[in-house]
């Protein structure tokens, strides 16, 4: 399994190599609606759109080779010198370190919930076949993922915020992670990041455990005499949750990927998804490099821990002879 | 110690020489004849027009901002959102009043003939960090090695200004700049310009200390000059702005502290107001990229204000604990036509364009698409500016000058020796088939939607031509539509840039279009000959290949360098009239700026420029 880790990460590496390579050359290749509207409001003022141009060039270190600026990047961040965010005026690494926890605060908690929620609710919807808990079971489910979370997010924001008053509108990033009030202001992120996310996890496991729910194993720990709580945790869920681990993992990188921007946008979040977009829309190549690096990292080690799961979850794989 | 909104009294620390100098130029140039320019005083709005006894410090004024700032070293910005965050912090040389008044900040100037200006500093500017008095030197320094420097190594986005076409040589070449003096400099223009000090080459120029500049100028240290932390976090900004830097999260927000040692508190002939300014002791800027979100904060009362678009204004103004202000701003809101090669043709004909002017009620545009929060558009020029002379300006698109009978009869004139003509209320071309044009608007714009609708309806109705509106983005727009050039391998004539490729036969964008209304024009009711290259064939922005019939250019440049004000007024009045006669562009509205207020923060104006004072507002 060591040697098979080894080729993984080494894989990671050359993978990353290229997505960096093929990130930078598209935004090399993109022109920037920054530079073309400084041009315009030059030129609309009487001055001259080329001197905006190299005036722009300039301050982005644009006017050296391409090349220079790739061996030049590639070697920062190799030495994880990651760059200068110039849209935001500091360092890369600095950007990030400042976003990663606000978005670490709402999705972790995200993950937890999503997981023993949709765990509970799927389970137990599969234990309870067809009843009436499991056709709500099934509407929430469905509810939850076809309601989008950016405009469930502003309804909650208008209803429970400026209607009720009960949360805040803003984030305030003043206040301390580990305080009542940080908890309050992210109940709502939470509850629409949740709502979107368990339903996968609900369907996913009811399917898989349906699967062992009548399996002979099960019938044979049934008589035996083993309690409802032990056959659904030991001889449901642990085979259940081989295949559930793609889906698991598959989630959290999707908190990170996608719905972190929409709820960091809605709710004012400072947060790695809102540095991601706003360094793509800017093109602020350093940042966008970095962040993409980090979103590459996430997906690395992500899937490294989905394999690691699957040998100590399922006895029956093996990596010994790859 | 003074009191009221005039600071021009004699004992002012620009001296009496000076001032009387600049108050001769001020009345050459109108500035003491337009009050009532934008119809309000601009002396602190709605606290009652005067000086208001209840002013006191107190409180944390927080706004609402859609972007967050890119830096706070103002060398290397151009975003309105950074510039304020600096602003804050540093005020500048002076500022202009809504009625086109020069308000001395750090510096006030005077000149004898409207080409040499003469800049004095104030006697108390203190730089922080260690660096000391602020003064020419520092001046002087940083225009001539920054600003002015070939290659523009610092990246300073408007150095283009501080450069100026030498009638001697025909080259542009830097401004001249010298100190005269420990507070005083001058700036020799080659030719006349009575509008120099309106135009922000000067107007809220910021300064950075010697001291710092120097660590980079000699080996041109761009990457350092960027980076360097104390321009990065303000701490040079001693007691030269309303506040100091506290903290700046990004994506967040920004947040700045009284400033105890402000330096306009020790000076004589600046109004009592200002003299114990700011009134907040904080002052936040929250960043809230979401709309529904920004206006809800605004509305639970967590932000202090916030813009609000006009679609929302009416709700806001019901509401008990917060005012709307709307106010003025510069921005033409018109229908470009496409008069280039790949456009209709028979928008080239002056004829055919005044035909269509006819066709757009521009009051239902102001009226129900924008809700009431903006003006009709003749010219460009608003019509509270002193630039805007009603005798020269010629209507269109209001009562009578609207219809389907006006358009339709101007239009078949217009067009009656060409292929076009109506077949019944249907424009049809030479192979009888309708009349079929594009207009683009962006994407991103649900009011601009609604208003590319409007006129494809009204462009129906009234003209017979089918429209169909067409929406793009807006970086599309601009690299698709705006910028034009000629085919690979054809030398054009002449060329005027990328938003100006060449001759309108030969030069064009790389997609066809008719007409569009993604980009508002800045009509510069300060500075209005800045306008002049949308007007000229060879013009910087003249994408969509405008050939006037008068010499429109000829009237802004007589009128830039004249220092006598009538006669500014009606060569200015004469050109604009000219604009309407000619209708390079159908010219549709001007929206107005709408923010919502707490209901206790006073101070702020329905005009033109309003917050140009906005260290004396404050908290009832």
């Amino acid at each position: 399994m060591r040697w098979y880790v080894v080729r993984r990460v080494v894989w990671a590496v050359v993978a990353t190599f290229l997505i960096l390579s093929i990130t930078w050359g598209l935004l090399a290749i993109t022109p920037n609606p920054a530079a073309e509207q400084m041009q315009f409001q030059a030129a609309a003022s009487g001055g001259s759109a080329e001197a905006a141009e190299e005036a722009f060039e300039a301050r982005r270190g644009l006017d050296r080779s391409p090349w220079v600026r790739y061996r030049e990047y590639m070697v920062n961040m190799a030495t994880l010198n990651w760059g200068w965010s110039q849209t935001r005026s500091q360092p890369v690494i600095d950007a990030i370190a400042s976003a990663l926890p606000y978005t670490a605060i709402y999705s972790v908690p995200t993950t937890i919930l999503s997981i023993l929620v949709g765990l509970s609710i799927g389970l137990y919807s599969a234990t309870h076949q067809y009843t009436r808990t499991d056709y709500a079971a099934t509407f929430f489910a469905f509810f939850g993922y076809a309601i989008p979370n950016f405009w469930f997010g502003i309804i909650l924001l208008l209803v429970f915020g400026v209607q009720l008053g009960w949360f805040p509108v803003v984030f305030d990033s003043d206040l301390p992670f580990f305080s009542l009030g940080m908890a309050r202001q992210l109940v709502l992120p939470v509850i629409v990041l949740v709502t979107g996310t368990i339903a996968g996890i609900m369907r996913y496991s009811r399917a898989e455990a349906l699967e062992y729910v009548e399996a002979e194993f099960v019938k044979t720990a049934k008589s035996k005499g083993a309690d409802g709580y032990r056959i659904l945790t030991r001889h449901i869920l642990r085979p259940a949750a081989v295949p559930l681990m793609t889906i698991l993992v598959g989630d959290i990188l999707g908190i990170f990927l996608a719905a972190s921007y929409l709820v960091e946008v809605v709710f004012g979040i400072p947060g790695l998804g809102q540095l991601s977009y706003n360094a793509i829309i800017a093109q602020d190549t350093s940042l966008v490099l970095g962040t993409t690096l980090i979103f590459t990292f996430i997906s690395v080690i992500g899937n490294l821990i989905q394999d690691v799961a699957y040998t100590v979850l399922d006895p029956r794989i093996d990596y010994g002879d790859r | 110690m003074p009191s009221g909104n005039d600071r021009r009294s004699d004992s002012g620390t620009a001296g009496r020489r000076g001032r009387r100098r600049r108050r001769d130029v001020l009345k050459l140039i109108g500035a003491t004849g337009v009050a009532g320019l934008a119809g309000c005083s601009g002396n602190g709005g709605n606290d009652g027009g005067g000086e208001s006894s209840d002013r006191s410090v107190q409180g944390t004024y927080v706004s609402a901002s859609s972007v967050d700032a890119q830096s706070l070293n103002w060398l290397t910005i151009a975003d309105a959102t950074s510039g304020s965050y600096v602003t804050a912090t540093l005020d500048g040389a002076w500022a202009i009043k809504p009625e086109r008044e020069i308000f001395p900040l750090w510096a006030d100037y005077s000149t004898d003939d409207g080409r040499v200006y003469e800049i004095e500093l104030r006697e108390n500017l203190e730089w922080g960090a260690g660096y000391g008095q602020m003064t020419a030197e520092d001046w002087v320094y940083m225009i001539t090695n920054v600003f002015q420097a070939r290659p523009n190594w610092s990246g300073y986005p408007n150095a283009d200004s501080w450069f100026r076409m030498n009638p001697e040589s025909s080259e542009r070449e830097p401004i001249p700049v010298e100190q005269t003096g420990t507070r005083t400099f001058e700036i020799r223009l080659f030719e006349v310009d009575p509008s120099f000090p309106f135009k922000p080459v000067l107007w809220r120029q910021q300064c950075i200390p010697k001291g710092i500049l120097e660590k980079y100028v000699p080996d041109q240290d761009t990457e350092g000059l960027q980076q360097d932390e104390e321009l990065n976090t303000l701490a040079y900004t001693g007691n030269l702005g309303p506040y100091t830097y506290e903290q700046w999260e990004r994506s967040a927000r920004y947040t700045v502290t009284r400033n105890e040692d402000y330096y306009l508190k020790d000076v004589e002939g600046v109004p009592e107001r200002f003299t114990e300014a700011p009134y907040f002791d904080q002052q936040v800027v929250r960043v809230i990229s979401e709309e529904s979100t920004r206006l809800g904060a605004l509305e639970s009362g967590e932000v202090d204000s916030a813009g609000i678009p006009p679609d929302k204004a009416n709700r806001f103004e019901n509401l008990p604990n917060v005012n709307v202000n709307v106010t003025p701003q510069p921005y033409a809101r018109i229908i470009v036509y496409n008069m280039r090669a790949n456009g209709w043709e028979p928008f080239r004909s002056k004829a055919v364009r005044r035909a269509l002017a006819f066709a757009v009620n521009k009051e239902t545009v102001v009226q129900n698409i924008l809700r009431g929060y903006g003006q009709v558009s003749q010219t460009m020029q608003p019509k509270w500016s002193q630039w805007y002379v009603d005798s020269e300006v010629e209507e269109f698109g209001v009562g009578d000058r609207y219809g389907p009978e006006a358009t339709r009869s101007r239009l078949e004139s217009a067009l009656s020796d060409t292929e076009y003509a109506y077949d019944g209320e249907t424009l049809v071309d030479g192979s009888g088939e309708q009349v079929t044009l594009s207009i683009y608007y962006d994407s991103g714009q649900p009011t601009e939607g609604t208003i590319a609708e409007f006129i494809a309806q009204e462009f129906g109705e009234n003209a017979g031509i089918d429209v169909q509106p067409e929406a793009v983005s807006s970086s599309t727009f601009q690299s698709n539509y705006v910028q034009t050039s000629a085919p690979e391998g054809t030398e054009p004539e002449w060329t005027a840039g990328v938003f100006n490729g060449g001759p309108r036969d030969v030069a064009t964008s790389a997609e066809p279009w008719d007409m569009s209304i993604n980009l508002q024009f800045n009509t510069y009711p300060f500075t209005p000959a800045s306008s002049k290259g949308f007007f000229e064939r060879q013009g910087g922005i003249n994408y969509y290949g405008y050939y006037p019939d008068s010499d429109i250019a000829e009237l802004y440049e007589q009128a830039s360098a004249t220092t006598d004000e009538t006669r500014r007024q009606e060569l200015f009045g004469r050109a604009f009239g000219l604009i309407s006669e000619e209708q390079p562009f159908g010219f549709l509205a001007m929206p107005s700026s709408v923010s919502g207020y707490a209901d206790n923060v006073r101070g702020y104006d329905e005009e033109f420029n309003t917050g140009w004072d906005s260290q004396t507002w404050y908290f009832a």
